[in-house]
């Protein structure tokens, strides 16, 4: 990817990410954040992580994005009020947040960087083949296959991370998503009727 | 059977009580209850009594590269599975007051819930890696939020879940951002990784303060640590006596014992970082224990009091991991007074569960002339407030003894003399609801009747914080406490 294009897309996911946080509107912020999506897609791209950026398009700026709207629209959030904010709050906050930059830029810009670009480092099918091979992990059918051909099976080995090496964690996620679902139905149904009636 | 299947089975035990709800049958679900608490305690007592299988073979393979049950994992399993229990039998007692709160009066998500925290508790315990760490510790947090609004009738409630769930997703921002900056500057996540990168004299120094500051400000949210505790009065005000109370053992168990595993391989042997962090620690601690004594000065609802306290002792535990006496390890002594922190305060708040079950407000107005209605809950609440405040030969007086004399033989003199000015500033505010409820009121009141299980809970917790204090002997175990790999290594 050129680096033009990456500026480009960087410059479009922080300049919209930043107008997330200053539009009053929330129909704004809401529909930047969906702009700033596709821009981190268009990077996740660049770095050959085809199927992160396809995921970032559907999931995040489609699906997610899509509720974000809804919900905002369905309860009918007015623009926030100018007044409501106190000027020595939104000052300190401000202070914090350029502190943080500062501390953040100044450390990156302090790293030691190698010098080499991606272009010179591309992913060897036949290399990724031979290093699985190595590591003893049994290949799945589909993945040795592709990468036989040259070709970066990302979809299959995301799908064999997450349910081979992480299935606990994915069992944990599961229960964190039951509990979160038990909490929203708990919390929002209407008083006095009760679940069976 | 090993621990890990204990805690799944746990963790099922609470699906199941959720499911249960649905065939409405009101006896079964008292039953599944009473069963539930008494599976946490059973499994509590088994693997304090080395009776469950700990060993890094009785673990699946699945679940083998990510946990692994050493002794400081053990401890914290049971802290978590004594406090759910604990908080389950609270919710017994308080029963007919929250579901007043409620939507429809229900109260099933409020005994299922726990159940799961628990075993993410115990999992989080035994994590050895940040990925296993923030998966649980979400599961934990997520559970709170739900816990913390359900009583949502009451607008103090609803003001309590929207603050908790506003700051907690911040803190969780910044946690894993943390972890972020820990995997590019160390290339790992795993604990052992981490300490054995931080001692590496070639790493970067400033990305590594960076993640190691980062990860210590998101995990004193969790351990109300100041500057980030501002919402633990209003939080403890807001949600059910409880909630609150699972709040101050439970959250505080969870984040302790991340922040001790993280801490050893920030100050272990040869760590670049060891130096900065320690002294950061020695800052945070002090005005911890600072920020929350002084506001606690003029409270006069004991919940928001207790709040305070909470946020004063978890200074205390930060103190005491900055410590380098001989014998006992950062990690011990934090494991130490947690586990001495636990019945005390459960006692404090069982004491208001009881009292708000009989329409007894927290405020001391209403605890004045206490003794004449109830002396043994005004017993009971001297008790508890007696070892928060840490008088000699209460178990209370212990852990603030031994974290002072880590800080002087540490030389650290400002941070002792902070210490010493909150521990007195305890013995103000602890033992202004103890003069309320010996004085007289003017008006008389009726006698509060405390029910067989409740007496039962606060017989049994204040003999466990009377004789601990006298023989602290079974808890000096925890002193010598380490998350070190190599121990972990020789326990495998």
């Amino acid at each position: 990817m050129p680096v033009l294009l990456f500026y480009l897309f960087a410059a479009l996911v922080v300049g919209f990410a930043l107008a997330v946080v200053l539009a009053r509107n929330p129909v704004t912020s809401a529909l930047c954040l969906a702009v700033s999506f596709v821009g981190l897609a268009a990077l996740f791209l660049s770095l050959d992580a085809y199927f992160i950026g396809t995921l970032q398009v559907l999931v995040y700026a489609g699906a997610v994005m899509v509720l974000f709207l809804f919900i905002i629209m369905l309860m009918d959030v007015k623009a926030e009020e100018s007044s409501a904010r106190s000027r020595g709050a939104q000052a300190a906050g401000f202070a914090l947040a350029v502190l943080l930059l500062i501390e953040v830029v100044s450390i990156s810009s302090a790293l030691k960087r190698s010098g080499d670009t991606l272009g010179q480092h591309p992913i060897s099918a036949p290399l990724a083949a031979k290093l699985r091979q190595q590591s003893g992990r049994p290949l799945l059918k589909g993945l040795e296959a592709d990468l036989a051909k040259g070709e970066l099976p990302d979809a299959k080995l995301m799908g064999e991370a997450l349910f081979g090496r992480h299935v606990f964690h994915l069992q944990l996620v599961g229960l964190l998503l039951v509990v979160a679902t038990v909490g929203v139905v708990a919390l929002s149904r209407k008083d006095g009727g009760s679940l069976s009636s | 059977m090993s621990v890990f299947y204990s805690l799944t089975l746990i963790a099922l035990a609470g699906l199941a009580l959720l499911l249960l709800e649905a065939f409405d049958s009101k006896r079964a679900l008292r039953y599944a209850r009473d069963a539930s608490l008494g599976l946490c305690l059973f499994v509590a007592l088994r693997l304090l009594t080395g009776n469950l299988n700990c060993s890094s073979e009785a673990l699946p393979s699945w679940v083998s590269p990510w946990l692994s049950f050493d002794p400081l994992a053990q401890t914290f399993v049971v802290l978590g599975l004594v406090s759910t229990a604990l908080v389950l039998a609270l919710l017994r007692i308080g029963e007919s007051y929250i579901r007043q709160y409620t939507l429809g009066g229900s109260m099933s998500e409020f005994y299922a819930i726990p159940m799961i925290m628990a075993a993410a508790i115990g999992f989080m315990a035994a994590a050895r890696d940040l990925v296993t760490v923030f998966v649980a510790l979400e599961l934990v947090t997520v559970s709170f939020y739900v816990l913390v609004s359900m009583a949502r009738k009451s607008a103090l409630c609803l003001e309590a879940g929207v603050k908790y769930l506003i700051l907690g997703a911040m803190s969780t921002g910044v946690l894993v951002f943390g972890m972020a900056w820990i995997y590019g500057v160390c290339g790992t996540l795993e604990f052992s990784g981490i300490a054995s990168a931080l001692a590496d004299p070639q790493i970067a120094k400033a990305p590594a303060l960076l993640a190691c500051g980062l990860m210590i400000a998101a995990l004193g949210f969790k351990v109300a640590a100041a500057p980030f505790h501002v919402w633990v009065p209003d939080v403890y005000q807001g949600a059910p006596l409880p909630i609150s109370a699972f709040l101050s053992v439970g959250s505080k168990a969870a984040g302790f014992v991340v922040l001790c595993r993280l801490l050893e391989g920030f100050l272990g042997a040869g760590s670049v970082v060891a130096a900065e962090v320690r002294q950061l620690l020695v800052i945070l601690g002090g005005l911890t224990v600072l920020l929350g004594a002084l506001p606690a000065l003029h409270q006069s609802s004991v919940k928001r009091l207790l709040g305070f306290s909470s946020v004063s002792h978890a200074g205390f535990m930060i103190l005491g991991l900055s410590s380098v006496a001989p014998g006992v390890t950062g990690t011990g002594l934090a494991s130490f007074y947690l586990a001495t922190y636990l019945p005390m305060t459960v006692l404090a708040f069982t004491v208001l569960t009881v009292m708000r079950a009989h329409e007894v407000g927290d405020d001391l107005s209403e605890i004045r002339g206490l003794s004449k209605r109830s002396p043994m809950l005004a017993f009971c609440l001297t008790v508890s407030m007696a070892c928060l405040a840490g008088l000699p030969l209460s178990v209370g007086f212990l852990g603030k003894w031994l974290v002072l004399l880590g800080l002087a033989q540490a030389g650290q003199l400002a941070a002792l003399v902070i210490a010493l000015i909150a521990a007195a500033c305890g013995f103000y505010y602890y033992f202004r609801p103890i003069v309320a409820a010996y004085s007289s009121s003017e008006e008389p009141r009726k006698a509060i009747e405390v029910s067989i299980p409740a007496a039962v809970l606060l017989v049994l917790l204040c003999a466990v914080v009377l004789v601990l204090g006298l023989y602290p002997a079974p808890l000096n175990g925890l002193l010598q406490l380490t998350g070190a790999p190599a121990a972990a290594a020789l326990l495998r």
